[in-house]
């Protein structure tokens, strides 16, 4: 604001001297600024045709990822000059937000990615079918799984993008707390039960897990959520979170599902309601998950649970391990995922490389997307953590980011693998009619849900369908 | 609040006590006035401050003690001892002899842990019976003043501020020169309409200018100018009704018979203005100068709007928010960087600041 | 500020006396005085008067910028739209709340500052001046991401602060000021204060002005502080305060940028940072709804004007024109 009154100012020297100095400092800046102007992306002097490479739809946002992808595009700069590839790196949370804005005020960045099957969701229509490009440069798509590839293509839309990297999920465990609690580690292997400290096996399940979850959950004394005694006001470390996770992501937990019915309507699926009503005891009764006050807290890594060594299990994808664990104190290890009814489903997130359809430069975008998910897809996926979709980058991928990022470290990386035989379909990331409002609404919905003490999650869920039912009405 | 009553009138006086009496009476409780009032003011100013000292001390923490909710004030961190290839936290432990000894933490578990005396780690491993979390840490005062190069360099902090210094200095510019102009007009010449139009300009410090966005963007779009600094700056080169109003009223103040003079010397308006008037309103136009300034420094919405696929030349409010949605679990480089983008502006208001204080104060009320 | 009061007393006085023909030197003078104006009215014409209208004619229109073929004349039906969208209203509801509450705070707390400041016993006026200013001149978004800080349920300063009266502030079952929609319209205010310091001194230049013999001959006729106050400071004060409160209820009505650098568009909690023109920028560059943006856009168009007329036509009973030059 700037609101002052202003007459009849006694006029002095010192007055006129500031007002010199700011003149000469305007004069300065201006030409400094015409220098930036000129290094800068608004008007660059030399004719490389500018590439936008937008960041945030899928891994890549988090601030330890930042660096090896600014070496990618100093390296692709670097290496020719008829190309300027721009990186433009956005908070995942505001990411489909600002795309959004850009794509619908034509101000849309050429590459997307890597993109999850949500980014794919939320703008549907809006990217290049790659298929001639393809054809033209003979691109030769032998080193990829035929399956893989043909999951792109979209009727419609044609092939909108090519498979750079898939991501499991499975747990991530913290053997130091589960040493401090003297509970023996979760299964590594799909099928195999929970042995108990005194030798009990125990299906390796939803309810077993939320027994150690209660075990691992502690307060400021040292009590944990089992103990008639513990304060649930100052809890310091929690047994179990579904990290980053939003009502499809958490739900699918208990089986996958959509919220789109096969007339298009909207609706909860049976498992899922049974799954809501788990997280919520588990954040408001039984205090072994963080509920929105602790889970934003710093304490728990303002949402990054695990990464902060105060979650016992955590749940997530594969990115989470280069993105946030590089700089880990204590051990950690995998698990299987438990299984829920007496199936396992363990959500898959598969990320790709997608071209804008109001690309300017279709042709060279498509030579930088071929370069990113080729000569730097090695680096790529390291950074992302991301299994490579190229079969010839597979072999050694885990002992590759295992050397880079936790060095002495001892991690059963074949759970991961093996998540790939239980992946969700119809995927958690799946389309929605109107998405970005029907996301604004599961928003809306997550915020009660973990904010609130003392909700009826059944009337929740009904009042969410009907929320969504006049969003997908309005599409 | 506290607001200080001015002296009584003396009319309550009893003859009885003499002059000297009273004067010291009137003075004890003037010294009492002024020092309550003070620290009044100075409790209440160190309060309207505190977030300042509060960004300051987690900007020098590390991340264990900005995310620890029981940690000390001031910017410490936990004492470690590194034995066999690990890092180990220090605890002042209560012994079973009543002495309370710092011990580093090795092995940790719900009802008994395993310790080791950093002073003699050869002496072995201490078993002790209790709840290691209910134990103090041992902590030192570690500042950490390198949060602020990390965050002066992932912010990018000299591009931000010199995109923003440049889009101040040029709207600055533009818009002290046109308003000038204008205010000049409205201030001097009497013409058709001229109330009607000066209540329009007027009009448009009240009305919110969203009305006019969706159709502006859609041009600016056409032109090609969204990505660039274009929107943002040439409609300053048109005059901004708040520095018309300013500038008018200080030159209504400029008595008119330096115009006439001039004039009949033989100037024409335009020359009057630039001989006369503008030196006349050096004092104004620097007011109005620094306080657009500020202005565009803080501008937000439309450098969010325009400049939302050119991230590489947002100013720095922009900027900062960008940085903050990325590295929201690392709050004391949030710290760090919301300190460093503070302490230009805040700069420049100091070095300016009597101009500043004459703007805003010195109003045509006379004492 | 004197042509905001010369406005009303003209709305009060009524109409100007009648024109007569103009000389050829009048003529000569306005020709003059159009051509130093022409700035304004020229950016005017080219952003104000243009774009309104073409916002109205949009609000018509079924637009999406990527696909301007597609345009389609809609009629009325993103009017009815923005009447029939719950968030309209609620922003409206949210917007209003807001301005009831730090409205009246910021106008008090700047004119308790400002009486602070003027006070004869306080010592160090320019540097408990230059302090209460400070805030000020700290960038918008730096000082809310310190605030965001201060405010943190769990390590923030605040609620320890609170804290120390035994209120149980910190912790789950704390204070959490982000996380509820009447208690984050008080973190708003408390970083709004942060920027009263420019109100402040426009009130203490007011008080400067009152000529001191009025005091005297207040205290003459016996008044305490607190009737000097009213029956002084106050009624003399007035335009200051007018002024105040305008330019204070324009910048709420336009309020953005602290709920969008805490919030984005998501409107947590549970709508309580859904603002009018978050919902406008939301509907128009987020979804890139363009026509029913520029019907929202009409929509707080016409709730400002509807607010500011209110203003103005109140002043006239509370307002004192008495010392006016």
């Amino acid at each position: 604001m700037r609101t002052k009154p202003l007459t009849r100012a006694p006029r002095t020297t010192r007055l006129r001297r500031t007002a010199g100095a700011v003149a000469v400092g305007a004069c300065t800046a201006l030409a400094a600024a015409a220098c930036l102007d000129g290094g800068g992306a608004s008007s660059t002097a030399s004719d490389a045709v500018e590439i936008r490479w937008f960041v945030g739809m899928g891994a890549g946002s988090d601030a330890p990822t930042i660096p090896a992808q600014e070496q990618v595009v100093e390296e692709f700069n670097a290496s020719q000059d008829e190309i300027e590839l721009v990186l433009e790196v956005v908070d995942a949370d505001q990411a489909p937000d600002i795309l959004s804005t850009q794509i619908a005020t034509g101000d849309a960045p050429d590459i997307v990615g890597p993109m999850g099957i949500r980014g794919r969701s939320t703008f549907p229509g809006a990217w290049l079918d790659l298929t001639p490009h393809i054809e033209q440069n003979d691109y030769d798509l032998s080193d990829f799984d035929p399956a893989l590839v043909d999951f792109y293509q979209i009727e419609e839309e044609g092939q909108i993008g090519l498979p750079f990297a898939v991501f499991p999920s499975f747990l991530y465990v913290n053997l130091d707390l589960f040493d401090e609690a003297g509970l023996p580690y979760p299964p590594q292997e799909y099928g195999a039960p929970y042995v108990d400290a005194d030798g009990t096996e125990r299906p390796w399940n939803i309810e077993t897990m939320t027994d150690l979850a209660m075990r691992l959950t502690v307060d400021a004394e040292g009590n944990d959520a089992t103990d008639p005694a513990f304060d649930s006001d100052n809890i310091v470390q929690f047994g179990f979170g579904n990290i980053f996770a939003d009502i499809r992501a958490q739900s699918t937990l208990f089986g996958a599902g959509s919220l789109v019915d096969e007339d298009g309507d909207a609706r909860i699926p049976e498992p899922w309601v049974e799954a809501q009503q788990w997280y919520y005891d588990g954040m408001w009764e039984d205090h072994f998950m963080p509920n929105g006050p602790y889970g934003d807290s710093d304490m728990m890594g303002a949402g990054s649970w695990f990464e902060s060594g105060n979650l016992g299990i955590g749940y997530t994808h594969l990115w989470y391990a280069t993105c946030c664990m590089g700089g880990f104190e204590g051990d950690w290890d995998t698990a299987a995922v438990p299984a829920s009814g007496g199936e396992v489903t363990a959500k898959l997130h598969a990320d790709t490389f997608s071209i804008t359809k109001d690309t300017e430069h279709p042709e060279e975008a498509f030579e930088v997307l071929t370069h990113l998910i080729g000569d730097a897809a090695e680096e790529l996926t390291q950074t992302y953590g991301g299994m490579p979709a190229r079969i010839s980058l597979q072999d050694g991928y885990f002992d590759r980011v295992g050397d880079e990022n936790f060095e002495g470290q001892d991690i059963n990386w074949d759970v991961v693998v093996e998540g790939m035989s239980h992946v969700d379909n119809p995927s958690h990331e799946g389309g929605m009619p109107n998405f970005l409002e029907a996301e604004s609404v599961l928003g809306e919905y997550g915020t009660r849900f973990s904010q609130e003490d003392d909700l009826d999650i059944e009337a929740e869920l009904e009042a969410l369908r009907e929320d969504l039912q006049a969003v997908f009405d309005a599409a | 609040m506290s607001v200080a009553a001015p002296e009584r009138p003396e009319a309550a006086q009893t003859p009885a006590r003499t002059h000297e009496e009273a004067r010291m009476r009137r003075r004890r409780k003037r010294i009492l006035w002024g020092g309550g009032v003070t620290l009044g003011a100075f409790l209440l100013v160190s309060l309207f401050l505190m977030p300042l000292g509060y960004g300051m001390v987690t900007a020098l923490k590390d991340k264990d003690g900005v995310s620890d909710p029981n940690s000390p004030i001031l910017p410490v961190s936990a004492e470690v001892f590194e034995y066999e290839g690990e890092e180990h936290e220090v605890y002042a432990v209560p012994m079973p002899g009543g002495e309370v000894r710092e011990l580093a933490l090795i092995e940790p578990g719900r009802e008994s842990s395993v310790f080791i005396d950093p002073g003699d780690p050869g002496a072995g491993p201490i078993e002790w019976e209790g709840r290691w979390r209910t134990l103090d840490p041992v902590r030192g005062f570690n500042p950490q003043w390198g949060n602020f190069a990390e965050a002066w360099s992932t912010i990018d902090f000299v591009r931000l501020t010199a995109w923003t210094l440049f889009y101040a200095l040029t709207t600055v510019f533009a818009t002290v020169v046109s308003s000038a102009i204008v205010a000049y007009g409205f201030a001097r010449f009497r013409f058709p309409f001229r109330k009607a139009l000066f209540g329009l300009l007027m009009a448009t410090i009240l009305l919110p200018p969203a009305v006019t966005l969706v159709p502006k963007y859609a041009v600016f779009l056409q032109m090609g100018w969204i990505g660039t600094y274009l929107p943002l700056i040439v409609p300053h080169f048109f005059a901004n009704a708040f520095n018309v109003f300013l500038l008018r009223q200080y030159f209504l103040t400029i008595p008119k018979e330096l115009e006439e003079a001039a004039r009949i010397d033989g100037a024409g308006p335009i020359r009057t203005f630039a001989r006369v008037i503008v030196p006349q309103a050096i004092p104004a136009l620097t007011a109005v100068s620094l306080f657009h300034f500020f202005y565009a420094w803080n501008d937000f919405f439309e450098p969010l709007l325009y400049l939302a696929g050119n991230r590489d030349i947002v100013p720095i409010g922009v900027g900062l928010s960008y940085f903050s949605g990325v590295y929201n679990t690392e709050p004391h480089l949030i710290m760090a960087a919301s300190l460093l983008a503070l302490v230009l502006p805040v700069a420049i208001f100091l070095a300016a600041q009597r101009v500043f204080v004459q703007g805003i104060v010195v109003t045509g009320v006379d004492k | 500020m004197s042509d905001l009061t010369a406005a009303v007393r003209r709305a009060r006085r009524g109409k100007r006396p009648p024109k007569r023909p103009a000389s050829p030197m009048e003529r000569r003078e306005a020709r003059w005085g159009y051509a130093f104006i022409a700035p304004w009215i020229i950016g005017f014409a080219l952003f104000w008067l243009i774009p309104m209208l073409a916002s109205l004619v949009f609000s018509t229109l079924d637009f999406q910028l990527t696909d301007p073929e597609a345009t389609s004349f809609v009629g009325m039906s993103n009017w009815e739209r923005a009447m029939s969208d719950p968030h309209t209203w609620q922003s409206l509801l949210v917007t209003l709340r807001f301005t009831v509450l730090f409205l009246p705070l910021s106008l008090v707390v700047a004119l308790g500052l400002a009486l602070l400041l003027n006070s004869a016993h306080l010592r160090g006026v320019g540097f408990f001046r230059l302090l209460f200013y400070a805030p000020s001149m700290i960038p918008l978004v730096a000082g809310i991401l310190i605030w965001q800080q201060v405010l943190n349920p769990q390590t923030g300063w605040l609620n320890k602060i609170i804290g120390l009266t035994g209120v149980q502030a910190t912790g789950a079952g704390g204070i959490r000021w982000f996380d509820n929609p009447v208690l984050v319209l008080f973190a708003f205010s408390f970083i709004g204060l942060w920027g009263v310091g420019n109100a402040m001194m426009i009130n203490l230049a007011g008080l400067q002005g009152i000529p001191t013999q009025l005091y005297e001959a207040a205290a003459i006729d016996g008044a305490g502080w607190w009737r000097r106050l009213r029956t002084v400071t106050l009624p003399l004060l007035s335009p200051v305060m007018f002024y105040n409160l305008v330019i204070g209820s324009v910048l709420i009505m336009q309020y953005f940028v602290q709920p969008w650098v805490l919030f984005g568009a998501t409107g947590h909690p549970e709508g309580g940072s859904r603002f009018l023109l978050i919902h406008f920028y939301q509907q128009a560059f987020v979804f890139g709804n363009m026509g029913y943006g520029a019907a929202l856009a009409w929509f707080i168009f016409l709730v400002v004007a509807a607010l500011t007329a209110v203003l103005f036509g109140t002043a006239r009973f509370w307002v004192h024109y008495g010392s006016e030059r």
